[in-house]
């Protein structure tokens, strides 16, 4: 055993973790992170920029990256591709008249060789409220089933009551840990 | 100290070999010795041994290559030959036999990733990539995208028959289907207003009650939202007057002009809306792109159950963040966008009918 492989062992064993949440601005991102990391939701401002959180979660250390959706803002959303683990695609549930742009701005992330590793994890947000489609629905109308290119999955969730955040995440982080740390 | 003993030592040795062949004495090599450097021999077979027994042939970079290559030239193979397949649901087959092989062998390179040396690494990944980068051209050559449409219910009623096995008629039900996207995307459960015109358009607390509202194509109308909201869409609005009780969390607004706002909310997004005024109380930021001529003014319009319906949403009465806007196409700090502007307080308005 060299020391090249000593070295990458204990960085494998750090576990770390880089995810990248992105979607349309109003999504709830910013509100996915806050109340995931047990902070207050009601005083978030619409990003202007991004935020990040480092938080540990099952052992892993995870480095969250949630970038705001504004239109203005999604060219700069390349800035941050590089080296993530994870992607997370949150949509707006209750938001029926912007599902096509969702759609397109989904499929030409998955088209960026930087994000080619990554896995996909998509939050059917806001399923609190009463007009909210189904996940199934967001499902068929992302056309999440033509994905042949990640491993992707989809989960309804409420940002505002948590509801199934943590069931997200904890999925996410096994199919990356499934792929990344299998040499240990 | 030390090499004066050996040579102590050595000496005896020469007496006791001495008196035999004095001549080559000088040339023999002690037995010690040769018992030291036949131990040293075995010690070193010992290590090779040991060494051998701990790596595992597949932690050779040879034996990775090998592998890694031969499968890739089958997958290549495999690719090639679906092109020339005319059968759709075959062709299918190969390609997602093709792809769970190079996650495979995706995985394969990942689980080598720890022995293999930098250079085989960074080939291997690149012929990776290759690899993916082919099937998916050739995912797209032979199975074209279907296009998403919202698929209406009412062409799924009237529908006789089993369903055509013919690809190229599901295609087209579906892309009539997509016309129709207005009517399937307002389902009878939404609560909301939808293309109206020149009316007076009202909504009771009863009705609202902590309800995501939808309001969209509207012209010249008057909108009242008695009660409290968890959220409101407002889109492709002409000449309207809404206003609304307090909304517990955001405000959506898109498509907006020449028109009169006045909610209380968490947050306001406005998007391509020019010459409206937003009469304010926000508790978090209100924010604007694609925007022009718009102005802001503190909340003043009240009806009878304000106060109750403040209380239902959870808003902070006493924040009120209604002039503090931020214009995402004018990142220049200290300098007023020119975006948006306040309502002189002589011009804001004081009746609300």
């Amino acid at each position: 055993m060299g020391l090249l492989t000593i070295l990458k062992k204990m960085k494998h064993k750090e576990r770390e973790m880089r995810l990248l949440m992105l979607g349309l601005d109003n999504a709830g991102k910013t509100t996915i992170l806050k109340k995931f990391n047990g902070e207050d939701v009601s005083t978030i401002s619409p990003t202007l920029g991004f935020n990040i959180k480092t938080l540990e979660h099952k052992g892993f250390k995870l480095n969250i990256w949630d970038v705001g959706g504004q239109k203005s803002l999604r060219s700069y959303w390349r800035n941050y591709f590089e080296s993530t683990d994870g992607l997370v695609w949150v949509v707006d549930s209750a938001d029926r008249l912007r599902l096509e742009d969702c759609r397109q701005e989904l499929s030409s992330l998955l088209l960026e060789e930087r994000l080619g590793g990554a896995t996909l994890l998509v939050f059917a947000n806001k399923q609190d409220l009463p007009g909210s489609l189904s996940k199934d629905a967001i499902r068929e109308a992302l056309a999440l089933d033509n994905i042949k290119t990640h491993h992707w999955c989809i989960i309804g969730c409420s940002a505002v009551t948590g509801e199934n955040l943590l069931a997200g995440v904890d999925w996410l982080l096994d199919d990356i840990a499934a792929r990344v740390f299998t040499a240990d | 100290m030390r090499i004066v003993d050996n040579m102590e030592v050595e000496s005896d040795v020469f007496k006791e070999n001495g008196a035999s062949c004095p001549s080559e004495a000088g040339l023999k090599i002690p037995e010690r010795m040769i018992k030291r450097e036949q131990d040293r021999l075995e010690d070193v077979e010992r290590k090779k041994e040991a060494k051998k027994s701990q790596s595992v042939t597949e932690e050779k970079s040879g034996f990775f290559t090998a592998a890694f290559s031969s499968e890739r030239a089958a997958i290549e193979e495999l690719l090639v030959g679906c092109s020339g397949e005319t059968d759709r649901t075959l062709a299918t087959q190969t390609l997602e036999e093709v792809t769970t092989r190079t996650q495979q062998l995706q995985k394969f390179l990942n689980d080598s990733m720890v022995f293999l040396p930098q250079y085989v690494l960074s080939r291997a990944q690149a012929s990776l990539q290759k690899l993916q980068n082919s099937l998916a051209e050739k995912r797209d050559e032979i199975l074209p995208k279907k296009r998403f449409a919202f698929r209406s219910r009412a062409t799924n009623t009237p529908k006789a028959g089993p369903p055509s096995a013919d690809p190229v008629s599901v295609i087209t039900s579906k892309d009539s289907a997509e016309t129709a996207v207005d009517a399937a995307i307002s389902p009878p459960e939404q609560c909301g207003f939808s293309h109206f015109e020149s009316q007076v358009l009202t909504k009771s607390g009863e009705e609202i009650k902590q309800q995501d509202v939808l309001l969209t194509h509207l012209t010249n109308c008057k909108v009242r939202l008695l009660g409290s909201p968890s959220t409101v869409h407002i889109k492709h609005i002409q000449n309207c007057e809404i206003f609304s009780g307090p909304v517990s969390s955001s405000v959506f607004v898109d498509h907006c002009t020449g028109s009169t706002l006045s909610f209380p909310c968490q947050q306001l997004r406005t998007h391509h809306t020019t010459n409206t005024q937003v009469y304010l109380h926000v508790t978090s930021r209100a924010i604007i792109e694609d925007c022009k001529e718009v102005r802001f003014a503190p909340l003043t319009w009240t009806y009878p159950g304000l106060d109750e319906d403040f209380k239902v949403s959870g808003l902070d009465r006493k924040r009120n963040n209604w002039n503090q806007v931020d214009d995402f196409n004018w990142l220049a700090v200290g300098t007023q966008s020119p975006n948006w502007s306040v309502i002189p307080e002589a011009e804001r308005r004081t009746e609300w009918d």
